[in-house]
């Protein structure tokens, strides 16, 4: 791309977007279910696994699942905390969290 | 040239025919296995637990299971079959030995599942988290997690649960191949650690918990710890202080680029955070273990130990000091009361519960046998890895610091296993030319591997007498649940009881066994629970179900004729109705 953003960032970030608003709008259980999984865990997971820039396959297969994990429990738990807890709010929020890690991605790249 | 060119087309066609007999090797045991299991009629009705009453097929499958794997493992001399065909054999492996149950029922086995969806059900009801309620609430990191991903999700609680031990071994073969990788280069060896560890996990902790995530994230960051974050440490010269100090800054990092050393650390950060908020024990377990490693030299960032250390005070000193203001962290300790909490305590109860105690013990000490062998051989060869002993050992220092409701052993023996599994690889991998097994050597192998399957079923699936729950039971504990009026109090006869999943804080939770302490003798037990019933304001409903009646009795805290004694006593008191009955409980209501 000309403004030196991979491809597979905006693909990652229009893919989290377009998946969050699904999630939000709810579909039939299992469908639900890998949308959900998709937003929450895999696809920030994958967001800050890029972030990192191990070049190790299995590593970073293995830090998209920890590293998912680890942030919905970090941002569930502090909304728990802050009594603003909704699953909604937490769909968003990792949302965000995964744009904001393209955006930094991208930057990343455009500086190179 | 033309017969160069044959025998290469012969050997690629042997290859292909053995990866495709092992793979269908593979769906065959599955198929055996599975349909063996679900044959098995719940309540099971043996002290020996599910070993006692799986029909045979179940067992031709977990030997041809060995089998193709042991072939597979051996290959040819190029090394082992394809990496499909050893994950395929892997999965086959976790489905056949931690999906063993889900196959028999589809009610979730054991209390304590149970529980942890109702506190993940009451954090998303409340939608706060009050410190004062109980110790969960100290530590609520995976509770929130579980909270968002079943409302998120929409998933049956119980369906996730029934499964939980399947995922999480999952999770944790993932973290393991990976960590296996910067141990060692020889696939051979990898894949046989995956299976030891597969074969010598009989203690039950992958169910849907706080501590089988703990783990997963443990792995994850000694993973890091070895991978990116390493160092290349100097021969020691001496142990005078000056050799040490010259040593110890001679260490230069393994990872070069100093940015992927950077994010390795802020990711290793957010993990130990997380497991902080997570667990009570696992964080005590990251810190001595990364401690170790620094002290060896092996770990880059020499100060991750004290940042560690921080994390872990700061957790306690704020979030979890509500908890800790009445159970200091090392009340309980002391090697004298560890061992009675621990061994003595654990090893009573029916002859068929005591064997299946012993069995556990014997894989467990048949695995650091192992172990220790193949870390001899190493140490006699110079290629001990000071690390995968470190990291095998380190778990032992926990053991003296907490009872931990008698578990403290159970979880010693699983920090360690991944590094005992890959010790003990050591010793049933051939050392010399390459770690080809011969064809004797690989027969000896699928045997210890089928002998350490059987030692896992027995010991992992042992209590299934008392931890396999019918649907009447789970039918009177919502009858319970519906008739039990709010703030009243919800007593069952002992633990192994499927409640708390629902209204986890409109009831207050008692068993008799806790009420009345050891004995349940009629005369002093019975006044004791009928007056905690009466007393509490909105009364309460005394559940008696099988699977708790059988617990006690197994474990050698009751017997059935005191428990009989007991109801007829308590059924005969005024204000007490019988509500609820089937084949497996009976629930009764006291009025206050």
């Amino acid at each position: 791309m000309s403004s030196g953003v991979s491809g597979p960032t905006v693909a990652l970030g229009i893919a989290d977007v377009a998946l969050s608003l699904v999630t939000l709008v709810g579909l039939q259980t299992p469908l639900q279910a890998a949308a959900a999984v998709a937003v929450l865990v895999l696809l920030p997971g994958q967001a800050l696994t890029r972030l990192t820039q191990v070049d190790d396959v299995a590593l970073s297969a293995l830090l998209v699942l920890s590293l998912g994990l680890a942030a919905l429990t970090a941002v569930s738990m502090t909304m728990f905390y802050l009594a603003v807890w909704s699953w909604q709010a937490c769909v968003v929020t990792m949302g965000v969290v995964t744009v904001l890690a393209c955006i930094a991605r991208g930057r990343q790249e455009a500086a190179r | 040239m033309t017969k160069a060119l044959e025998a290469t087309h012969r050997t690629q066609g042997y290859r292909k025919t053995r990866d495709v007999a092992c793979a269908l090797a593979g769906v065959v045991s599955l198929a055996l296995a599975a349909g063996a299991a679900s044959t098995v009629a719940v309540p099971v009705n043996s002290d020996l637990g599910l070993v006692a009453v799986l029909p045979y097929p179940f067992w031709v499958g977990v030997l041809l299971l060995n089998i193709a794997f042991v072939v597979a493992l051996r290959g040819d001399a190029t090394g082992p079959a394809r990496r499909l065909v050893m994950l395929w054999l892997v999965v086959v492996l976790v489905l056949v030995l931690f999906g063993t149950a889900a196959f028999v029922t589809d009610i979730p086995r054991g209390e304590v599942a149970f529980r942890h969806i109702g506190i993940a059900d009451a954090l998303s009801r409340t939608q706060g988290i009050n410190p004062d309620i109980d110790a969960y609430f100290n530590w609520p990191g995976f509770f929130a997690l579980l909270a968002t991903a079943l409302r998120a999700t929409g998933l049956d609680p119980m369906a996730v649960a029934l499964w939980a031990p399947v995922l999480n071994m999952g999770l944790w073969l993932a973290a393991l191949g990976v960590l296996t990788g910067y141990l060692t280069r020889d696939p051979r060896r990898r894949w046989l650690v995956l299976w030891i560890f597969c074969l010598g996990n009989w203690q039950d902790q992958d169910y849907l918990s706080p501590q089988a995530f703990g783990f997963f994230l443990y792995l994850v960051v000694v993973a890091l710890v070895i991978g990116p974050l390493a160092a290349r440490t100097p021969k020691v010269r001496g142990i005078k202080p000056a050799e040490l100090a010259a040593w110890w800054r001679g260490r230069s990092p393994e990872e070069l680029r100093p940015m992927h050393r950077v994010s390795a650390l802020a990711v290793t950060l957010l993990l130990v955070a997380v497991i902080s908020a997570s667990h009570q024990l696992t964080p005590f377990m990251v810190l001595i273990a990364i401690t170790a490693l620094t002290l060896s030299g092996r770990v880059w960032p020499s100060r991750l130990p004290l940042i560690i250390a921080v994390v872990v005070a700061l957790w306690l000193a704020y979030p979890a000091s509500a908890y800790l203001a009445g159970h200091p962290p090392l009340a309980g300790g002391g090697l004298e009361d560890v061992i009675v909490a621990n061994v003595v305590d654990r090893t009573s109860g029916t002859a068929g519960h005591v064997l299946v105690v012993q069995l556990r013990i014997v894989l467990t000490l048949a695995l650091w046998g192992l172990a220790a062998a193949g870390a001899l051989r190493d140490w006699r060869r110079g290629r001990l890895d000071i690390r995968v002993v470190l990291l095998a050992v380190t778990p032992l220092l926990l053991f003296p610091a907490q009872a931990y409701g008698g578990e403290m052993l159970i979880r010693v023996s699983l920090f360690a296993l991944p590094f005992i599994a890959m010790q003990a690889s050591s010793v049933l991998l051939p050392a010399d030319g390459g770690t080809r097994p011969t064809l004797l050597a690989a027969g000896g192998l699928a045997v210890i591997c089928s002998l350490l399957a059987v030692l896992t079923v027995s010991g992992r699936f042992g209590n299934a007498r008392f931890d396999v729950f019918t649907s009447g039971e789970t039918a009177a504990v919502a009858a319970v649940q519906r008739l039990a009026p709010p703030g009243s109090a919800i007593i069952s006869a002992a633990h192994p009881t499927p409640w708390r999943s629902e209204g986890y804080l409109e009831h207050r939770y008692r068993t008799i066994e806790d009420l009345c302490g050891p004995g349940l003798s009629t005369p002093t037990c019975g006044p004791l629970v009928y007056g905690y019933a009466r007393h509490n304001p909105a009364g309460a409903v005394v559940l008696l179900t099988r699977s708790a009646e059988a617990g006690l009795v197994v474990q050698g805290a009751s017997s059935a004729s005191n428990l009989d004694k007991l109801e007829a006593w308590l059924s005969a008191q005024d204000g007490v109705v019988l509500v609820f009955s089937n084949a497996d409980a009976r629930a009764y209501r006291v009025t206050p």
